[in-house]
């Protein structure tokens, strides 16, 4: 069915887009917090309004789909995983939106020994590479690339799961910077949740290629 | 900018006294694909065939009020040239038994009485198969008789047939309810490239169908235009609850 | 259900179906015994001297059938031109219209005709056309001949084929008509470019059906074209006919014209056996598949 096709193809292209408008507001986020810079932060806070147009859209054109062409099979697994995927970048925008506002809000750049010892970089770095897994994942239709993003959430497991003490260590050791290690704490806790929503997002994407539920069971069904 | 190309005001058609199409009002824009659909004996079938004038055929069968083509009143028209600008395709494909394929397709200018020169024919033929993606099928057995097809193939023809006419409107009551589901998708997929060039109002009981194929669709229920909305806002958020009913399948 | 009573079912089921195929065969009989006599009597009678000359007076020797054969085909080709239009567009008027008023007595008229005694209907063309009348200043001669007696097997066909055309158009599906009509197509070009050149191959095996039919018939001629012992190819004068020949030569005392009717009856035989043959083969090669 010729128009189903086209329908499917250009939700497909929404999608895309959606996924490199997401994940560019979370790289930015991150050069605005590298390099301290408010100008960029505000820029991603601005263009949070087109992430939250996007999901819209998205839901809207599902949603003709859905009532238009009744469809099976594979083509109702991509819907459905479409409609999910669609909700987990928008947090995942959010997420972004969150980042950036705390850098209008910080009054000075973080300290490098803060920086070095909670890892938040490489994990910031490593959230960012499973988002980019996943939109090549999906536009390839490459499951095992799918996959191997469940690996990589172990790393930022294991980053959060540290952070903890490795904060309440640094306090006592320079209590001035009390409120900056607070701030690391909640964007450690934010890239977690990046990491998740990822997650998420490649079970969709395994789930809509191979009809197999991932989520809730062992990382490697 | 769309114009109407059919427009119904203040329509009634009834079977002696049994008033099965009640109080129409529905304008139909041009190069747009219309549905019809709603349960049976709802008068869908009768309203479109009031449009080309075949619902007078049946003795006892009358109508009133006002249908007009390009606002020109069909009742006030010869029958005979409105079915030459409106054509109209049935449920059962009925190609001419006695007749080739070739025929078949010029059949309503052979059959009636009209003159072309071979090339000319040749040409109509040609161009009229082509349209409903038939030519390559069966042009180097043209000579053959009509009902050797397939069901689907059949029904093209007589797609072809009417295209072959020219109208500006083609009727089409139930079209793919005798065919198997691959010919139903071919002609389908037909009335896209149909759009292009002519207007077309498809009388349907599958809503399915409706909802894939349609720009707007009419719903009919118990002789009364219930709803006449885009087909995208008719299936996610339908305005009367009669429609509502209907398509979730709260009853038939 | 024990076996002693299924055997009697059992029995009584062969014994029917032996009936019927008796009862069956018992319908072939009469057809294989009148051909055996028939053709046993006349085959060996039948040359061409038969065929050409016109019987001779009493006690000469010779003659045949000439003018009994010529007559025949003379009087049933006029009567069949007289029935055919008639009968084919009548059929198509109560094929078209199933409720009107001159439907119900036309389909009334048709079927009482076809039960009216053939002798009747002789009478009926002797008084038309056989009898002299007075009609103001029109007077018709009157007298014997063949278009008088056409014109009675003409009455005779025409239930039959008015009949046979109306069931065959019946027969053919509204979507045929409707698909005509839908292209623009005028009533009188539907029935006759579309309708009846699909329903053609039933239409005809009717006509030939009217024509076996009236082939035999004696009664009607007896008093409309009664006979002619020369040959003659006039139809206002009276005309011979094979049925005529046989009834004279069968009951007459010399043996002579005994041959004579032999013969005659084979050739009138193979003559509606023919015609029965041919409508078949057409009936079948012509048959629109719809």
């Amino acid at each position: 069915m010729a128009q189903l096709e086209t329908e499917l193809q250009s939700l497909k292209t929404e999608a895309v887009n959606m996924w490199s408008l997401v994940n560019s507001q979370l790289n930015k986020a991150r050069q605005a917090f590298i390099t301290f810079d408010k100008d960029l932060a505000r820029e991603v806070v601005l263009k949070e309004k087109r992430v939250n147009g996007s999901e819209l859209k998205i839901d809207r054109d599902c949603e003709n789909i859905f009532a238009l062409f009744c469809p099976v099979a594979i083509d109702l697994r991509f819907l459905l995983a479409v409609l999910k995927i669609n909700s987990n970048l928008e947090r995942i925008g959010d997420i972004a939106e969150g980042i950036a506002k705390y850098i209008i809000d910080a009054e000075s750049p973080f300290s490098e020994d803060l920086l070095k010892v909670t890892r938040i970089l490489p994990m910031y770095e490593e959230s960012v590479n499973m988002l980019s897994d996943t939109q090549d994942a999906f536009e390839k239709e490459d499951t095992i690339l799918a996959r191997s993003v469940f690996k990589k959430d172990d790393f930022l497991d294991n980053v959060n799961r540290s952070s903890h003490k490795v904060l309440e260590e640094y306090i006592q050791k320079h209590p001035e910077e009390t409120a900056q290690a607070l701030w690391i704490l909640s964007t450690i806790r934010k890239l977690e949740r990046v990491g998740d929503q990822a997650k998420n997002i490649a079970e969709e994407i395994i789930f809509y290629l191979e009809a197999k539920v991932l989520k809730h069971k062992g990382k490697f069904a | 900018m769309e114009s109407t190309i059919i427009k119904s005001r203040n329509f009634n058609a009834s079977f002696g006294t049994n008033h099965v199409v009640k109080n129409v009002n529905i304008d139909i824009p041009r190069n747009h694909i219309i549905a019809v659909m709603g349960p049976s004996g709802c008068g869908k079938t009768t309203y479109l065939r009031c449009i080309n004038r075949m619902h007078e055929l049946i003795p006892g069968a009358t109508s009133n009020g006002e249908m007009k083509l390009n606002d020109e009143d069909v009742y006030q028209m010869h029958p005979i040239f409105v079915r030459l600008k409106i054509g109209m395709v049935f449920q059962r494909p009925n190609p001419f038994p006695n007749l080739s394929i070739y025929d078949n397709v010029i059949a309503g200018y052979k059959l009636n009485g009209v003159k072309l020169p071979k090339a000319e024919r040749d040409e109509i033929v040609e161009r009229s198969l082509t349209k409903v993606a038939l030519w390559k099928e069966v042009k180097d057995s043209l000579n053959k008789k009509g009902s050797f097809l397939s069901g689907g193939q059949q029904q093209r023809l007589c797609i072809a047939r009417t295209v072959a006419m020219e109208p500006e409107v083609i009727l089409f009551d139930e079209p793919t309810s005798a065919l198997d589901p691959i010919s139903t998708s071919t002609v389908e997929e037909l009335f896209h490239e149909l759009k292009a060039n002519y207007t077309l109002i498809i009388v349907t009981h599958n809503m399915q169908q409706a909802a894939r194929v349609s720009d707007k669709t009419a719903f009919f229920f118990l002789g009364e235009l219930v709803e006449y909305d885009e087909t995208k806002t008719m299936f996610t958020n339908p305005k009367d609850q009669r429609t509502q009913n209907y398509i979730t399948g709260r009853f038939s | 259900m024990d076996g002693k009573n299924i055997k009697f079912r059992l029995g009584k089921s062969y014994g029917f179906q032996g009936l019927v195929y008796v009862l069956a065969f018992a319908c072939v009989i009469p057809l294989l015994a009148i051909l055996y006599f028939i053709i046993k009597a006349g085959v060996t009678k039948i040359n061409w001297h038969l065929l050409v000359n016109i019987p001779k007076p009493v006690n000469e020797v010779g003659g045949g059938i000439a003018n009994a054969l010529v007559g025949s085909i003379i009087i049933i080709l006029v009567a069949s031109v007289i029935a055919i239009p008639i009968g084919i567009m009548a059929g198509i008027y109560l094929s078209e219209n199933r409720k009107s008023r001159l439907a119900y007595w036309c389909r009334l008229s048709t079927d009482i005709l076809q039960g009216v005694p053939s002798i009747v209907v002789g009478i009926v063309a002797y008084f038309w056309l056989v009898r002299p009348w007075d009609l103001g200043p029109i007077h018709h001669k009157g007298g014997f001949s063949a278009l008088s007696g056409s014109v009675a097997l003409a009455i005779m066909m025409l239930p039959i084929i008015v009949r046979s055309t109306e069931e065959t158009l019946k027969l053919l599906p509204d979507s045929l008509k409707e698909a005509a009509l839908a292209l623009g197509m005028p009533f009188h070009r539907v029935i006759f470019k579309v309708i009846v050149p699909v329903g053609i191959s039933g239409i005809l095996s009717g006509v030939m059906l009217s024509v076996a039919r009236i082939t035999g018939e004696t009664a009607p001629l007896l008093f409309t074209a009664f006979g002619n012992p020369y040959l003659s190819v006039n139809i206002g004068k009276p005309m011979h006919s094979l049925p005529l020949l046989i009834f004279n030569y069968a009951t007459s005392p010399y043996n002579d014209w005994h041959d004579l009717a032999w013969s005659a009856s084979l050739i009138l035989l193979i003559w509606v056996l023919f015609l029965n043959i041919f409508t078949k083969v057409i009936t079948r090669k012509w048959k629109v598949q719809l």
